[in-house]
């Protein structure tokens, strides 16, 4: 195929200009937090990993991302050897900055890789589509805006999902597809939200005959078993023999947060929260009962803690609930027809479901959708339109994460420009589905990224022209919110039907 | 839309068939199969056929305004360096000192701390930026209490104002002048889509623009907006424009014995056109007039009459053969006028400021100048720079065509850095624009035009990095300029400009000497920077390492004004022979 232009590594090369550019730029609370780990894994004996607090960031991550910043701790040393002491709280000379920043780089490599074994595994005549399936991951403003400037190690972690995934292509692959999706569930523990689609599939595809749920292959199963086993093994092995579990489970699952984070991130209970909002004024009409504790707190949706005016109040147990019903469906489908867009499909759906009703989700988490999704997005027109609302929604909702004037056209622009390459590139290439289209998700997907551009102007200057600095703070991010909200929803459901019907 | 897999209907290429043939040297085509040529070729790959311009250009545009802002990330000229502070704190100062006081001050205020010596444009522009910003934060203008404000809200706001006043001026004069001039050349639009990245991309502009902090581009961007007039035939916009250019920084003089060769020759030849001749100087002498117009006007009134009779005269005035009354009208104007001109030319200064890649610091370093007197040199100076524009500027007047512009204006404002009086180094930046702007040109991205404009504007660079380094931009300087190679197929990231591909004749690489020549330039380069940066200089030559940049950049610098004269009287031959030919078709 001579239309593979531009490749993966020029993106790369010139992202990388883009992003060492940006080493300067603003760098949330993260920079120190990984800082910190950097210094705890270097100073300290593996055994107090867990249970040091001097910085109010403890290590809260499981043990692989330990040793991984164990790792990048030694080159460190020869940076900056001030980096690493765990006293040392908020410590950034430029050493430090350059370095970090640059391991993010380096580890993003990962990703590149993982993508071009995707471009590789895709049949001849549908590379082109994936390969600019991948351009749009590698260029996705979501990891520059987080990574990059926000300061995080996401580029290389999905790009453990991403090689699992595509592992996950060849019946004779699966194992190794098993065993990097368990060590990525020893970096970051987000991605327990993806492993039901994992388990099922596994299990239905790897240690079940594809063909036939009754003839179950013991040897696979025995194979695959040990080797989940064992990564867990090695990973909490060593915890386990010194008794530290529990300390283990309490930080890397803290429950004592709200149900919405500081930010609101776009799902259903930002809907519900405004929702809320909306029914105050209207409550005295309709009868209903006021919360009036919940009325008087001024910051609504800036602090941790939600609490409802005059709907009823929402449970752990409730998001729970919702999170495992939403993901069982997609899984029955996967369950009755195990093949790989099916699965790629159902950790889509499942990455929805727990961004859209689990409890305390970080707006950041839109990744775990987006990722996945872009992989099947060219699928046909139909993938597409379902696509198209997630790309804009999900991106726009990151934008509060940066709020520095200096950053603001980086992040607009870049979005802006990923945007209108990418959504024209795909529409562009998108095949003619083999059913019919929905009618009504082809319009919501228009109309929707119509409002995006208004919205945006408002939320950056127009509302600061109208109320002042300072004031109201709550309403633009309330407004993005829950109109990414809405956006992540529609394709949720777009998806779903899509999904259902293929 | 997509066809069936198995069957592909094979595709029509559009474009090249019906143009001259630009597009070869940008695929290279291998055993049947069709690549790009160079990097920056590929991110445009996609462009080739059938995508519109409207989807194309906002999207260059996007991404190179990406590049700027992050650059500008980064720090500025004098950034907490007290108590004088660098070119940013000029600019912010003259924000301050235009929005507060009458202007019949601006050229006489607190001289010493960063006076007003940029011409009347410029002045005009930084009262519409102060009074902007004062809505914003009236602190960061407050008059003599803002000095030396490094507030990082200002930073930015001082950074979008380079941004928009850029994306005001020079991009939409670019894009215009790029539309018209390749179509002149014949040159396709998708070739004119990567010049057009390649020409924004150009690392000196970004660096010295974004990073160092300057608006250059304004004044650029004017000088391409008077040659999109003369494109279009408009030659009275051209010397609006042009005379602009001049009001906003005065170093547009590089370009006027151009400009005015031209101008002058297209009234003459080929027939004697005395109208045009008149409408011409009078239009230039009503922009003048404009330009000068508020200082006028500011110096005309009662208080500004008593502020500029109790001011010490400017020497220019003191020279005037009349004698005025101090509180005549006549005497506020000429004052005035003569104050602004004796602020803008740096008389009284030396042959060189600081160390500057051409002829005279040159000679300097192995025959000291000091020896002469001022006088001399700067006799000398205008002898040798006349000398050397003297053949560029004698072939634009007697051909005065639009399309040997380019090349003549490089050739001039090579020579006026290379033996002008009182060259600052990132005036290279004069000589690299038109050069730069001959990639959209016919045959502009073939291996021989890129591997020169190429080599020219690394080594431009390079000889900016001691002033670069002071500011803390060694990372941008490396990122911009290693990205903008990488995507030109330039060394240090690849030879590809200079090895021989398909040896079609429009793409021939350049001449083995040239080729040996330019790689030793990039040797030297790489060299320099690895000795710079690990071996300190010996203790009795603190600034051999700046010596020795400005040494190889003078000797480049001079390869580069050969290369365009050679250019120019090329394209001469070659337009004359055009001329001949079918003068002689016509007489059969």
């Amino acid at each position: 195929m001579a239309e593979l232009y531009p490749s993966l590594a020029q993106c790369a090369i010139v992202a990388t200009a883009f992003k060492i550019l940006l080493f300067p730029a603003y760098k949330s609370t993260d920079f120190e937090v990984h800082r910190n780990w950097l210094a705890i894994t270097n100073s300290l004996p593996v055994q107090e990993w867990y249970y040091e607090k001097t910085s109010e960031w403890t290590l809260d991550y499981p043990p692989f991302f330990a040793a991984f910043e164990w790792l990048l701790s030694q080159a460190a040393s020869y940076v900056d050897p001030a980096m690493l002491v765990v006293k040392n709280l908020n410590y950034d000379s430029w050493q430090t900055v350059y370095y970090q920043r640059a391991t993010v780089i380096v580890t993003e490599l990962v990703l590149l890789f993982a993508l071009s074994r995707f471009v590789k595994s895709v049949p001849q005549q549908n590379r082109h589509l994936a390969h600019i399936a991948s351009l749009s991951i590698l260029l996705s403003p979501g990891l520059l805006i987080i990574d990059h400037i926000h300061f995080q190690y996401n580029g290389f972690l999905y790009g453990i999902l991403i090689l699992s995934i595509v592992l996950a292509r060849k019946q004779s692959t699966l194992l190794y597809s098993g065993i990097t999706f368990a060590a990525l569930l020893c970096f970051k523990h987000i991605y327990l939200y993806l492993s039901l689609a994992y388990f099922v599939y596994l299990l239905r595809a790897y240690c079940l005959d594809p063909k036939s749920v009754f003839r179950p292959q013991i040897f696979n199963t025995i194979k695959l078993g040990v080797c989940v086993v064992g990564i867990f093994a090695l990973a909490f092995g060593p915890f386990a023999s010194w008794g530290q579990l529990l300390q283990l489970k309490d930080r890397l699952f803290p429950f004592s947060r709200g149900l919405c984070h500081a930010y609101w991130a776009p799902n259903v209970w930002a809907m519900y929260s405004f929702a809320d909002r909306a029914l105050i004024p209207l409550a005295p009409r309709l009868g209903l009962p006021v919360n009036q504790d919940a009325l008087t707190s001024v910051t609504r949706g800036l602090v941790g803690d939600t609490s409802f005016a005059i709907l009823p109040e929402v449970s752990k147990e409730h998001t729970f609930a919702l999170t495992f019903i939403f993901q069982q469906l997609p899984l029955i489908k996967l369950w009755r027809r195990p093949d790989w867009e099916t699965f790629v499909g159902a950790i889509t759906l499942c990455g929805y479901a727990s961004f859209l009703f689990g409890w305390h989700v970080h707006e950041k988490a839109v990744l775990l959708i987006i990722i996945p999704f872009s992989l099947i997005a060219l699928k046909d027109r139909r993938y597409f339109s379902a696509f198209r609302p997630l790309a804009v929604a999900g991106h726009v909702s990151l934008f509060p994460l940066l709020f520095t004037a200096a950053e603001f056209p980086i992040k607009t622009v870049y979005t802006i420009l990923w945007l209108v390459l990418f959504l024209f590139a795909f529409d562009q290439v998108a095949p003619v589905p083999e059913q019919r289209r929905v009618f009504f998700v082809d319009r919501f997907s228009l109309l929707y990224l119509t409002v995006a551009i208004p919205l945006i102007v408002y939320c950056s200057i127009g509302h600061q022209l109208i109320f002042g600095l300072g004031r109201y703070e709550f309403l633009p991010l309330m407004f993005i919110s829950s109109y990414s909200a809405l956006g992540v929803v529609g394709s949720w459901v777009g998806f779903l039907v899509v999904y259902f019907t293929a | 839309m997509a066809p069936p897999s198995s069957y592909r209907p094979r595709k029509k290429r559009k474009g090249p068939s019906s143009f001259a043939g630009t597009n070869n040297s940008l695929i290279a085509e291998s055993g049947g199969k069709a690549s790009p040529a160079f990097p920056l070729v590929s991110f445009l790959w996609s462009a080739r056929a059938g995508v519109s311009q409207w989807l194309v250009l906002p999207l260059v545009l996007m991404a190179v305004g990406l590049f700027r802002w992050a650059v500008s990330l980064w720090g500025y000229s004098g950034f907490q360096v007290p108590p004088m502070h660098g070119d940013f704190e000029a600019q912010r100062h003259w924000m301050e000192i235009t929005t507060h006081l009458p202007i019949a001050q601006w050229y006489l205020y607190d001289l010493q701390y960063w006076g007003l010596d940029y011409p009347p444009l410029t002045a005009y522009h930084s009262w519409l930026l102060g009074k902007i910003g004062s809505v914003i934060d009236p602190t960061w203008f407050a008059l003599d209490k803002s000095r030396g404000l490094e507030d990082p809200l200002l930073k930015v706001f001082m950074r979008g104002t380079v941004v928009a006043s850029e994306y005001l001026v020079f991009i939409p004069a670019v894009v215009n002048f790029l539309r018209r001039y390749t179509r002149m050349q014949n040159v396709p639009v998708w070739s004119a889509s990567i010049a057009l990245v390649a020409i924004l991309l150009q690392p000196a502009t970004i660096l010295i623009d974004h990073g160092h902090f300057q608006y250059n581009t304004v004044m650029l961007g004017l000088v391409v907006a008077s040659l999109d007039a003369i494109l279009a035939g408009r030659m009275l916009w051209a010397c609006i424009f042009f005379v602009g250019a001049l009001g906003f920084k005065q170093m547009a003089l590089y370009y006027a014995p151009v400009m005015f060769a031209f101008l002058l020759g297209v009234c003459i030849f080929p027939k004697i056109r005395v109208l045009r001749l008149v409408c011409i100087a009078l239009v230039t002498l009503v922009a003048f007039a404009v330009l000068f117009a508020p200082l006028i006007i500011g110096a005309i009134g009662e208080e500004a009459r008593e502020i500029l009779a109790s001011a010490p005269q400017p020497p220019l005035l003191q020279q005037l053969p009349i004698d005025l009354d101090k509180h005549s009208v006549l005497y506020a104007i000429a004052f005035q006028v003569t104050q602004t001109i004796y602020r803008v030319f740096p008389f009284a200064r030396g042959l060189f400021e600081d160390k500057v890649a051409n002829a005279w610091c040159a000679i300097h370093t192995f025959y000291k100048l000091h020896r002469f007197e001022a006088s001399f040199l700067q006799r000398m100076s205008l002898g040798a720079t006349l000398a050397s524009i003297l053949v560029p500027c004698t072939i634009i007047f007697r051909h005065p065509r639009a399309s040997l512009l380019l090349p003549a204006l490089s050739t001039v404002a090579w020579g006026f850095f290379l033996f002008s009086f009182q060259v600052h180094e990132k005036s290279v930046l004069l000589p690299l624009l038109p050069m730069t702007l001959l990639l959209a040109g016919d045959g502009g991205l073939s291996k021989e035009t890129r591997a020169w404009v190429g080599w020219a504007n690394i080594l431009g660079t390079w000889t900016m990095y001691p002033l670069l380094k002071r500011d803390e931009l060694r990372v941008p300087y490396f990122v911009m300029t290693f990205l903008w190679a990488y995507l030109m197929g330039l060394p240090p990231t690849s030879l590809e400009a200079y090895r021989s591909g398909d040896a079609s004749e429009d793409n021939a690489e350049p001449h083995v000497v040239i080729k040996l020549l330019h790689i030793s330039f990039y040797l030297a380069m790489i060299a320099w920077h690895v000795v710079e940066a690990f071996v300190p200089p010996p203790a009795d030559k603190p600034d051999l390492w700046v010596v020795l940049n400005v040494l190889i950049g003078a000797g480049g610098f001079g390869l580069a004004y050969l290369w365009c004269l050679w250019k120019l009287v090329q394209q001469c031959r070659r337009i004359d022979q055009k001329v001949a030919e079918e003068t002689q078709k016509k007489n059969q």
